[in-house]
This record gives structure tokens, sequence and C-alpha cells, in this order.
């Protein structure tokens, strides 16, 4: 008896890509100012802790750091209810598409913190097989949090200064981005020039 | 009705203590000294002796440098190099603050910094040049206290010593200027 239902032919569906109606950037900038300002106090976060740092995360929600008083929630339900993702921990290629698939369903505006050298640039699994080295090469992030792993005072910095964003952010400037994540945003890091009279 | 009258006892317990919340962005943390927060340069103690950065299980620092040739200072003696730093960088964000890089350093030129306030929003922000890394250097904690009973530094030794010997060197002169007086 074959018990796995017969494969039904699906093919994807290109979305179009989020974006505000033609209102929402005439806004003026009273309206702008609001908005923003309740983005910046109404952080609903969403932990993406995959390693150590994620222990950090928690020591900063709870009584001692507590960045609720920053206006950080931490009791997002799911990603469809939370405007903040932190990644904090090693992304491995094997957990790449979830991330990528769990920011794709957080509601616009969305913002994320990359915490912890891991999800930086991969940190100390740089020359990794299985390591995304950095969580930035498959979601755009806002905000790096240094450190392995960082304080949790780090990620109360990184949070005020994800709010100094946000404050002065505009809808055009934040849904102008065309680029891919994964694209290279800028040219690549010229070698410094040897000073005057270097014979090396 | 029993765990109602305990939950109340543990709220009406730690209503009467203080907040242990920290208000961090108002009031600056106590970091403990020896907190891992950042990696300072102190730039004149640096050799350029690259072994912070082969030693680096990241590979996250950064060194450039150039010789320089130092005259001889007598007629007929050879010419000395010197190796002069040109670009000191570290990596933060790939950085995994094993603390390798200081302990290494033979020279003590790297220290721990506690200050932790240096996230960014571009990651190429994230590597320090030596100019910052020198900055950092202002916020390391002074070093912990020796034991009881425990020998001198050895610069407070040395520091003694000089001072001895030049009291001796000046009351050999001052007894014989005397000496001179008496009998010319």
């Amino acid at each position: 008896m074959d018990l796995t239902p017969a494969p039904v032919e699906r093919t994807p569906v290109d979305l179009p890509p989020p974006r505000l109606g033609v209102l929402s950037r005439l806004a003026p900038d009273p309206v702008r100012l609001v908005l923003n300002w309740g983005r910046r106090y109404s952080l609903w976060v969403f932990n993406f802790g995959l390693a150590c740092c994620a222990i950090e995360f928690i020591a900063s929600s709870m009584a001692k750091h507590d960045f609720i008083r920053l206006g950080v929630i931490p009791f997002a339900p799911g990603p469809r209810q939370a405007d903040l993702m932190v990644v904090s921990g090693t992304v491995s290629d094997k957990m790449a598409p979830a991330i990528k698939r769990l920011y794709e369903q957080m509601p616009e505006p969305k913002y994320v913190i990359s915490f912890g050298s891991c999800a930086n640039c991969g940190g100390p699994y740089w020359d990794s097989y299985c390591v995304t080295k950095g969580v930035d090469q498959i979601v755009p992030v806002d905000v790096y949090v240094p450190g392995c792993p960082p304080r949790p005072e780090a990620l109360l910095q990184g949070i005020l200064k994800l709010q100094e964003r946000i404050a002065v952010e505009n809808p055009a400037a934040r849904y102008a981005r065309k680029l891919p994540a994964a694209a290279l945003g800028r040219p690549l890091v010229a070698p410094p020039t040897p000073p005057a009279g270097d014979a090396r | 009705m029993k765990g109602l009258a305990k939950g109340l006892a543990v709220t009406l317990k730690t209503l009467t203590k203080r907040s242990v919340t920290q208000s961090y962005p108002e009031v600056l943390p106590e970091l403990p000294p020896r907190s891992r927060g950042v990696i300072a340069l102190f730039e004149e103690n640096c050799t350029v002796c690259m072994l912070c950065a082969r030693e680096c299980p990241d590979w996250c620092i950064y060194i450039d440098s150039h010789k320089e040739v130092v005259p001889a200072r007598e007629p007929g003696a050879r010419d000395r190099t010197r190796n002069v730093l040109d670009r000191f960088a570290i990596d933060y964000a790939l950085c995994m603050y094993c603390g390798i890089c200081v302990e290494v350093c033979p020279f003590d030129a790297l220290f721990w910094s506690p200050e932790f306030e240096y996230a960014t929003d571009d990651i190429l922000e994230l590597t320090h040049e030596k100019d910052k890394l020198r900055e950092w250097m202002w916020t390391v904690p002074p070093p912990p206290a020796l034991d009881e009973h425990a020998e001198d530094p050895k610069e407070l030794i040395q520091a003694r010593k000089a001072v001895e010997k030049a009291e001796k060197a000046a009351a050999a002169a001052r007894a014989a200027a005397a000496k001179a007086e008496e009998n010319p």
C-alpha cells in the first residue's frame, strides 16, 4: 500500500517585492516622525538563537539588563508578529534557508541585528566547510554587534544604535534597496598605500 | 489558595528589595577589570615581531611594516635597522576574543580593555586601525596589585639601583672636592 500521496505539481510564483503605497512616500515629515518614533520604541524581537550568544541575549532580556526598558519586547509569538530579528550564533549552511524563510515571514518594516562574531562573518569558523560566513550573506543586516560572545551591554548598545537609525529613516530610502543581500554593494577593499620612500 | 498566598509572599519579599536592573544608557556599567571588551594596542611597545598575527587562530590581525636604517653612531661601526609599524588593524567582526595575542606579546603591547560600545551598521567599520586601538589604551585598567611580600617589579628595582648608584657617585665627588679644598 502506498501511503505517500502522489506529488502535486506546483510551480513557484514570484511574489512582488514589498513596497509601500504612493501615499506613504508623500507622507509629510511630521507623520514620518511619529511613525519612526512608534517603530523605534516598540521593537517586538524574535531571537534566532543558534549558539552560546543566545545565552547572552537571554541574559540581556532578564532582570539585570532588561531591554524592555528600551522598548524591545521579547515576547513575539513568532516571526510573523516580530519587527526585529536578532541572529545570535553560528549560522550553518543547513540553517541558512530557515533563517531566510523566517526573515521573509516577518512583516515590513523589519530589522536584523547580527549578534556575535559567528553571525557577523563566521568568527572562529571562518575556514569551516559548513558555516555561512556571516548572516549578511542571506539577509540584510542593520547593526553588527562585535564580541564572542558580546556582553549583554553590547547588545543594548547595538539596540540603541538601531533605534538611532530608525529615527532618521524614511521609507523611500529604505525600500530603494535593489541589490540582493549577497551582492557586492561596494568595490573591493583597496590595499593601504605604502609610505613615501618605502623600499621594501 | 495556598499557592496564591505563596506567590504574594514572594511579591512582598521582592517589593521591599531594591531593583537589580542597571540603567545602562544613562549609567555606564562597572565592569570587572579583566573583562574582555576590546583589545587595545600600546603602539610604542610594538616591535612588529608578528607573533600576535601568527598566533591568532582567526588571522584577524593585519600588520604592515617597513625597515628603516639607523646610521651608525661611530665611524667604522655597522648601520642598524629598525622596524617601523605602518598598519596594525584588528578585525573585530572576526576576532574570537581568545586573548592569545595578548598572552604571546613579548613586549606588552596588547592589553584587554573593558570597552564594549563599538557596534556599527557597516561590517567594514569593525576593522579598527591602530589609531583607534591606541585610543582604547586609555581605557585599560591598571594591572592588579602584587601579592603581599612579593618582590618589587623589575622596573622599580632597576630605578632604585640607579638612584643609589647616582647618590654614591655624588658622595664620592663631594668627598674628592672636600679633600682637594683641604690640601690644595
